[in-house]
């Protein structure tokens, strides 16, 4: 459960958290105007925030958000996607991805932009095989923090009342039943997945990084 | 990126192929300003290879940079014309190192101009292939720059701007990264290139003997500003060795005005 959790936030995160670099990376207007406001809630940590998150968007899950009213009963996937938990894990993943992706496009080489105009290539062409590319090592390395946040977030947003699934909540009730042996099996559990994902991110990465860093 | 660049329609008996009149740079930074360059004026004919000579510092990266459209000059102009036919004519650019990219093939690499363009998948390929042949580099095609020596990665990159059949190449000190064995090699490979084409090549050296081996003519640039202090048409037979007497009188007699312009 808690994986399928992560597995939406972060998406959310992502897809939203890579253009919003690349435009800000790309734009000295865009970050000028959007770099403020990261600034100021990045440091919002998103467990602070998880109690607004459940005024604004109370006990809704994705069914509802569906219009699928009538699964509201039921034990289902769809029914245990708090919106509220979403987004505080895409907003614990978004920040890492931007300022990877930023970081990945401002160091882009002028001499690269350079030869890629004068070859013939325009602004969008550019963009796409060369910016995205030499970004490309930055976007990943944003990514990999990205989902350890996300992972981090999501064990201790379950533990918190109102949940009645994910490991995180498991860590709990096993915690309060006194059966310390689940608790510590869930924690190991906990630290393999969140390598897992980390090593993950960075083999798909690495291929990028190797080019990027070899060049003479 | 053309901004500064006008550009003219060829008459039919005109055969400039690039003119370049009162050119001047200067970089304004906060230590204060440098004045890099010119004012400079030169024409150059189609087909021709002029190169320009002068020591560190001169202005000759500046210069290209301001033909190639990537600096505004202060002040002049440059005028680029295709003899063969009107439209935008195409300018090629070998950089001194690294411009290939490092994320791509050494095919993709020379597939990238021939993309920008749009043109045609098989076309392009064909291109390339062709290319890759005639350099030398067939067996590289699927590559990755760094996993060439330094030889090999300038001529792919010197593929990769001929490979738009360029009327206007502008390179820039293109060899003088690589040892000296590599870079005569890569000398002569450039020179039976451009038998076989009508290419107008503009380069830049600290290099007296690659001037005097490659050039038709030698122009010396002068240090800061960079000014035309002499103008020299090498005229030496076909094949040129780097060892006969009238090429030596040339190396001698540049070196004299080289000297003389470090020695200021």
């Amino acid at each position: 459960m808690s994986l399928v959790r992560v597995a939406l936030g972060f998406s959310l995160a992502a897809l939203i958290g890579i253009p919003v670099g690349l435009l800000m990376g790309a734009s000295y207007h865009a970050r000028k105007f959007l770099s403020l406001m990261v600034e100021m809630a990045r440091p919002l940590s998103a467990i602070a925030l998880l109690p607004l998150s459940i005024i604004i968007f109370k006990a809704r899950t994705f069914s509802q958000l569906l219009g699928l009213e009538y699964l509201r009963y039921q034990k289902n996937l769809l029914n245990e996607m708090q919106l509220g938990m979403i987004f505080i894990l895409f907003w614990g993943g978004v920040f890492p991805i931007i300022l990877g992706t930023i970081q990945g496009v401002r160091s882009v080489r002028k001499m690269h932009l350079e030869a890629a105009g004068i070859l013939g290539a325009n602004r969008l062409f550019s963009f796409r095989h060369v910016i995205i590319p030499s970004a490309l090592p930055d976007i990943f390395h944003g990514l990999k923090l990205g989902i350890g946040r996300c992972w981090m977030v999501i064990i201790a947003a379950e533990m918190l009342p109102g949940t009645n699934s994910g490991i995180g909540y498991l860590i709990r009730y096993s915690y309060q039943l006194s059966r310390y042996d689940i608790m510590l099996a869930s924690i190991v559990i906990v630290a393999f997945i969140g390598a897992l994902f980390s090593k993950g991110l960075e083999s798909l990465g690495e291929k990028s990084l190797v080019l990027r860093s070899k060049e003479r | 990126m053309e901004k500064n660049l006008s550009f003219s329609e060829a008459k039919k008996d005109d055969m400039t192929a690039l003119k370049v009149t009162n050119l001047s740079k200067t970089y304004r930074e906060s230590a204060g300003d440098v004045h890099a360059l010119g004012p400079v004026s030169f024409e150059m004919e189609a087909g021709e290879f002029l190169c320009f000579l002068g020591p560190t510092g001169c202005g000759k990266t500046t210069l290209l940079r301001t033909i190639a459209g990537l600096e505004q000059p202060d002040t002049g102009e440059v005028i680029v014309q295709s003899p063969h036919y009107s439209g935008e004519p195409i300018i090629g650019y070998v950089f001194q190192q690294g411009a290939l990219f490092p994320w791509m093939s050494i095919f993709a690499n020379l597939e990238f101009p021939l993309k920008a363009k749009k043109i045609a998948q098989d076309t392009r390929r064909k291109k390339v292939e062709s290319m890759l042949d005639m350099m030398g580099l067939a067996s590289f095609a699927s590559s990755y720059p760094h996993q060439l020596s330094g030889g090999m990665q300038q001529r792919a990159a010197l593929a990769r701007s001929l490979v738009m059949e360029p009327d206007l190449l502008l390179m820039d000190e293109p060899f003088s990264s690589l040892d000296m064995r590599t870079s005569q090699e890569l000398q002569d490979n450039l020179r039976e290139l451009l038998k076989r084409s009508s290419t107008t090549v503009l380069f830049v050296t600290h290099n007296i003997e690659e001037a005097v081996y490659l050039a038709g003519e030698v122009i010396v640039l002068g240090h800061r500003p960079g000014r035309i202090v002499r103008s020299e048409t090498i005229d030496l037979p076909d094949p040129r060795s780097r060892l006969s007497d009238t090429f030596t009188e040339y190396l001698v007699s540049l070196r004299e005005t080289f000297e003389s312009l470090v020695s200021d």
